[in-house]
């Protein structure tokens, strides 16, 4: 066991963070690290706050968004009608095309994880991008990006069984072409996190 | 006794940090500077203090002679032969389950002519919780425990000094892959679809750590014979034992069970000889005998193992059946499936 001081890759400048987090972000060159066996740089967006959305609640919440190809090859569903097929990939013919598949990276309870996922999913956010946190805090990311590759798959069957009708049989690929960690800006409120942009 | 922290200077400003075994990344307090453990983490090592006294775990023991079918005379008669506490390791994670399981129920419905038709129900089931793990991690005797009940207490290693240890035998990659096979099949359990078409689930684990739980054992005799409690160190509940079955329940059983047998094959072999022409008749006498036979079979069975109420996770018990009763029930279902061959 040896204990090292965790240096940026890019610029050498010492991490100093406040939490424990699988992400090591440097406040000088802003390049994001993590250490899961080798040192790999990552991509990853930060996103600008709306200009209205009050500074004391401001909380920057890590994703990982995921770039996939989502392709249906046979399912099968009790009632509901034909409408089931995936309408929501982007550019498909019915039965698959890209997505943007969002899996939140912070310890969340089953509920909020489930309900953040499948918004941002369903319904991909716009947002500005900054390079900066701009001294807001953050939750840390405890979730590898392979984990979220596996909970990927998790949110497109329930995208799909969460429809009308009952799924019975579901035969598909999901193909991750990229992933990166995503800050949205979010705002805590007495009814959960809601989106600040 | 496990050393906890580990003593070492941070790289940067010299200052004495001390790391948690399990942990990965942790912040200079002098400093500020984040930093990285590389190589062999080790396990995150967990002890909770002994809370229950000696007198305490007695009259918990004592307190479970009287509930059920063990012998009546035993809280008067059983006598306690030594009570000590032990130190068990478990290995101990969650994991969070999410997936789907889709399939179908079937239900049969009667009608007044007694046609039954089949309705077919679709399910689909989410699947998303965490999942909470443990299993015992050496092996102390058959004590009747593999699993925590409670995972939460004061966290102390004062206790080690006394309290004899078991060392941990089994292997974290083990209990990892165990974990995760648990996981899913619980959640398997928990989405409860009769007929399955479809399921996809998804484990994702947290770290593994070792909880060190303080239990007393209790051994006790009860005419000549030895058995034994052990009592959770922390909540002071009775977490298995071993005791004598009532007499009186027992020698009922006994005394119906043989007069059962006897009747039944007796029958049978005085069908077998006024029917020796009757190919059918002959068929019902071996039946009615071999009936018979297993009726005093497990009689000789109840009066063996049944004579013993036993409670906990034990290895010769299957799964966690809650009292001997088990045993009985098990009989009666040889019996019946015996008796159907035969009507
Ligand atoms: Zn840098
Ligand atoms: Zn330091």
């Amino acid at each position: 066991m040896k204990v090292i001081q965790v240096k940026c890759p890019h610029c050498n400048n010492p991490i100093k963070m406040k939490q424990k987090d699988l992400l090591f972000y440097c406040d000088s060159c802003k390049t994001i690290h993590v250490r899961d066996g080798g040192i790999n740089v990552i991509d990853y967006e930060i996103g600008d706050f709306g200009r209205n959305a009050p500074q004391g609640d401001r909380i920057y919440v890590p994703f990982w968004r995921l770039y996939c190809s989502f392709t249906i090859k046979n399912m099968k569903v009790e009632g509901g009608g034909l409408f089931k097929l995936s309408n929501w990939v982007k550019g498909g013919a019915g039965t698959g095309g890209d997505i943007f598949i969002f899996v939140p990276a912070s310890d969340f309870d089953p509920a909020t994880f489930k309900r953040l996922a499948i918004m941002l999913t369903t319904l991909p956010p716009r947002y500005n991008s900054r390079t900066d946190f701009n001294n807001v805090p953050r939750l840390p990311t405890t979730m590898s990006r392979e984990e979220a590759a596996q909970m990927a798959h998790f949110v497109v069957i329930t995208m799909e069984a969460e429809k009308p009708g009952t799924l019975q049989d579901l035969d598909y690929t999901l193909n991750v072409n990229d992933a990166r960690a995503v800050y949205l800006p979010f705002l805590t409120s007495p009814q959960g996190l809601v989106l600040g942009i | 006794m496990p050393d906890l922290s580990i003593g070492l200077n941070c790289p940067a400003c010299g200052g004495a940090v001390s790391v948690q075994e399990g942990e990965g990344v942790l912040n200079c307090q002098y400093c500020d500077s984040t930093l990285f453990i590389e190589g062999d983490k080790g396990v995150q090592t967990i002890a909770f203090k002994m809370k229950v006294t000696k007198e305490s775990a007695i009259a918990a023991a004592q307190g479970w002679w009287k509930k059920g079918f063990k012998a009546r005379d035993l809280k008067r008669t059983g006598k306690i032969i030594e009570v000590y506490p032990i130190y068990i390791p478990f290995w101990s994670t969650t994991a969070r389950v999410a997936g789907w399981v889709c399939g179908y129920e079937e239900r049969r419905h009667s009608d007044s002519k007694g046609n039954t038709r089949v309705e077919r129900i679709p399910k689909e089931v989410m699947v998303l919780s965490d999942y909470r793990y443990s299993e015992i991690a050496c092996d102390p005797g058959d004590l009747g425990i593999r699993t925590l009940r409670n995972f939460s207490g004061e966290r102390s290693f004062a206790d080690f000094e006394m309290i004899p240890t078991f060392e941990t035998t089994t292997s974290k990659d083990v209990a990892a892959k165990d974990a995760r096979s648990k996981a899913e099949e619980w959640g398997r359990e928990q989405a409860n679809v009769p007929h399955v078409t479809f399921e996809r689930l998804y484990v994702v684990p947290h770290n593994m750590s070792i909880i060190y739980y303080p239990i007393w054992v209790v051994r006790y005799s009860y005419r000549e014979r030895m058995y034994m409690n052990t009592v959770d160190g922390v909540t002071g509940t009775v977490l298995s034992g071993r005791a004598p079955g009532d007499p009186l329940f027992q020698s009922l059983a006994i005394t119906f069970g043989s007069a059962a047998g006897g009747i039944v094959s007796g029958a049978g072999l005085l069908l077998a000889a006024f029917s020796e022409a009757d190919q059918n008749g002959a068929y019902f006498a071996v039946g009615g005998f071999v009936i018979g036979g297993l009726l005093l079979f497990g009689t000789y069975r109840f009066f063996r193992r049944g004579s013993e109420i036993v409670e906990g996770e034990f290895s010769d018990k299957e799964g966690s059946a809650k009292t001997g009763l088990g045993d009985i029930k098990q009989i009666s279902q040889t019996l019946s499936q015996i008796g159907g061959r035969y009507p």
